[in-house]
């Protein structure tokens, strides 16, 4: 669950990021954050992240009061949530296997479960064969599928899917919104940042704008 | 933190050795270069100061006693110089004894002939030989000796012994110097390896961050990696010292003569300090290179 009240950001050199926003994702609830560029999106996600804290305002993420949270206890608070970016973000010195794995070996889970967890996630992306190819060795959806597999793996209660498919062509695309609504039809909360119109539109469901910092629109579309 | 966990983070600081191979290699290079350069600078600073002490414990003054002496003045101003401060030891040195030696000492086949000559009347005086405790201190002991009555003259090598102590200063204040300046630029120049070699890193650090992972589970494999890396460099590093420690003193002690005039007992043997040679290698290089590369993750641990 995420739950944003009255927060606003300003950077030190002064742009008003986000502006007085309340904000309420409820469990298994599965919405599209759609705004252009620059109109806060990044830092909303900085914010759940615990990047950066808000200038005012109070966030709660699955139970973590982020006001209150040390930031060197933040990785308690990512545990929880599962991260799909646009760069993918992978370990380039780490095969597919590895890339899902390290998340588990994060938590100190047990080895014999890491094995059987693994692959059946790398299966349910649809990359079986590809355990030990290396990121530069797969296509962009691939590598955004191994992102999405590691976001799955600790089975978190929440995704955030920052741009998933900004790097990716139409196609793949709706493949990988596709398994999102997968993931999240299983119980599991999405939140998709994107600036893709079209796509939102194609999917429908709840969709927040975001403009100058504010939030601008929050309903049900199509 | 599980076992499990900390064999796979000790895989990993092992595999990222391979992996950023680029890196260990430069790191290593620097480590063992940075390791023998200090550590040939002490072994030749402890050598100069063997070479000192060689000299140093040929400390010897002769004091030359005047003709007529009898045996019981003798005697207490042996005792009387034993008594002074800075004397380690005094021996009577007879004028028959004297001649005897210097009889010995001539390497012609007509010594004894020659010697007939002076007959029963030996030139030569009776003496003392006095050995000093502290050479630094010996001009005041000298005027302590001579102020004493019956001397003729005293021998000794005040001029060398005030060189040699210079000398033993001057070394001792720039390997000093020298050793603090190598090690200081080492550290810098270890520290900005690491800090290359992790800044290649930084992005995979944010993204373990950014999954969850702790400090310290993104520290350990850096800590691994920078121990083994330090490990290898001391171990070669020893190998290079004492090989080349050893061909160096090989092609130096070639002519002897040269070492014996100047009274050296010889060089450092490699087995005298190879042990310890070899451990302070291995916990520096260790020790350096595993906290220079966790120290240069701080800075993007901070996500």
């Amino acid at each position: 669950m995420v739950d944003l009240r009255n927060v606003s950001v300003t950077y030190s050199n002064g742009v008003d990021a986000l502006h007085d926003v309340s904000l309420r994702i409820n469990d298994g609830e599965f919405a599209f954050v759609v705004g252009e560029s620059g109109a806060g999106k990044s830092t909303l996600i900085k914010l759940l992240l615990k990047e950066i804290t808000p200038t005012s305002g109070r966030i709660m993420v699955n139970g973590f009061n982020l006001e209150k949270l040390k930031k060197r206890n933040a990785h308690k608070l990512r545990r929880t949530i599962g991260f799909v970016f646009q760069d993918f973000k992978l370990i380039n010195t780490m095969n597919v296997y590895d890339n899902v794995a390290f998340v588990m070996r994060c938590i100190d889970s047990p080895i014999k479960y890491i094995r059987n967890r693994v692959p059946y996630v790398i299966s349910l992306v649809g990359l079986k064969d590809k355990v030990k190819c290396y990121p530069n060795e797969l296509s962009g959806g691939e590598q955004q599928r191994v992102a999405l597999a590691r976001a799955l793996v600790n089975d978190p209660k929440l995704i955030i899917a920052d741009e998933p498919t900004g790097n990716l062509d139409p196609k793949t695309s709706l493949e990988i919104v596709e398994l999102l609504k997968a993931i999240n039809e299983c119980g599991t909360t999405v939140m998709m940042v994107t600036h893709e119109h079209e796509l939102v539109r194609h999917f429908g469901g709840r969709t927040i704008t975001i403009k100058d910092g504010r939030i601008t629109f929050d309903d049900y579309i199509g | 933190m599980k076992l499990s966990s900390m064999n796979y983070l000790f895989g990993q600081g092992m595999k990222n050795i391979w992996t950023n191979r680029i890196m260990s290699v430069a790191s290593f290079c620097i480590l063992s270069v940075s390791l023998l350069l200090i550590g040939f600078t002490m072994l030749f600073v402890a050598n100069i100061n063997r070479f000192v002490s060689g000299v140093e414990n040929k400390n010897e003054v002769v004091i030359f006693l005047e003709d007529g002496m009898d045996e019981i003045t003798v005697t207490a101003m042996e005792n009387t110089i034993k008594n002074i401060h800075n004397v380690s030891s005094v021996v009577f040195y007879s004028k028959d004894q004297a001649l005897e030696d210097m009889k010995n000492s001539m390497e012609t086949e007509n010594a004894d002939q020659l010697f007939s000559y002076v007959g029963e009347d030996n030139p030569l005086p009776d003496a003392f030989r006095v050995r000093i405790d502290d050479i630094e201190e010996i001009s005041g002991t000298l005027m302590e000796i001579n102020r004493l009555e019956g001397i003729d003259s005293i021998k000794s090598p005040t001029d060398f012994i005030n060189i040699l102590t210079g000398l033993k200063r001057f070394i001792g204040i720039i390997s000093v110097a020298v050793l603090l300046a190598l090690i200081l630029v080492s550290l810098v120049i270890i520290s900005n390896a690491a800090r290359a070699s992790v800044e290649m890193r930084k992005r995979e650090i944010a993204i373990m961050k950014l999954v969850g992972a702790t400090n310290t589970f993104i520290k350990v494999p850096f800590f691994v990696e920078g121990m083994f890396i330090g490990l290898l460099a001391g171990a070669f590093a020893s190998l290079i010292t004492c090989v080349g420690y050893s061909e160096l003193v090989k092609v130096l002690t070639q002519d002897m003569t040269l070492w014996s005039i100047m009274s050296v007992n010889g060089f450092i043997p490699v087995s005298e300090f190879v042990v310890r040679l070899a451990a302070g290698y291995a916990a520096a290089g260790m020790l350096i290179s595993a906290f220079g590369t966790v120290m240069s993750t701080r800075k993007y641990l901070k996500v």
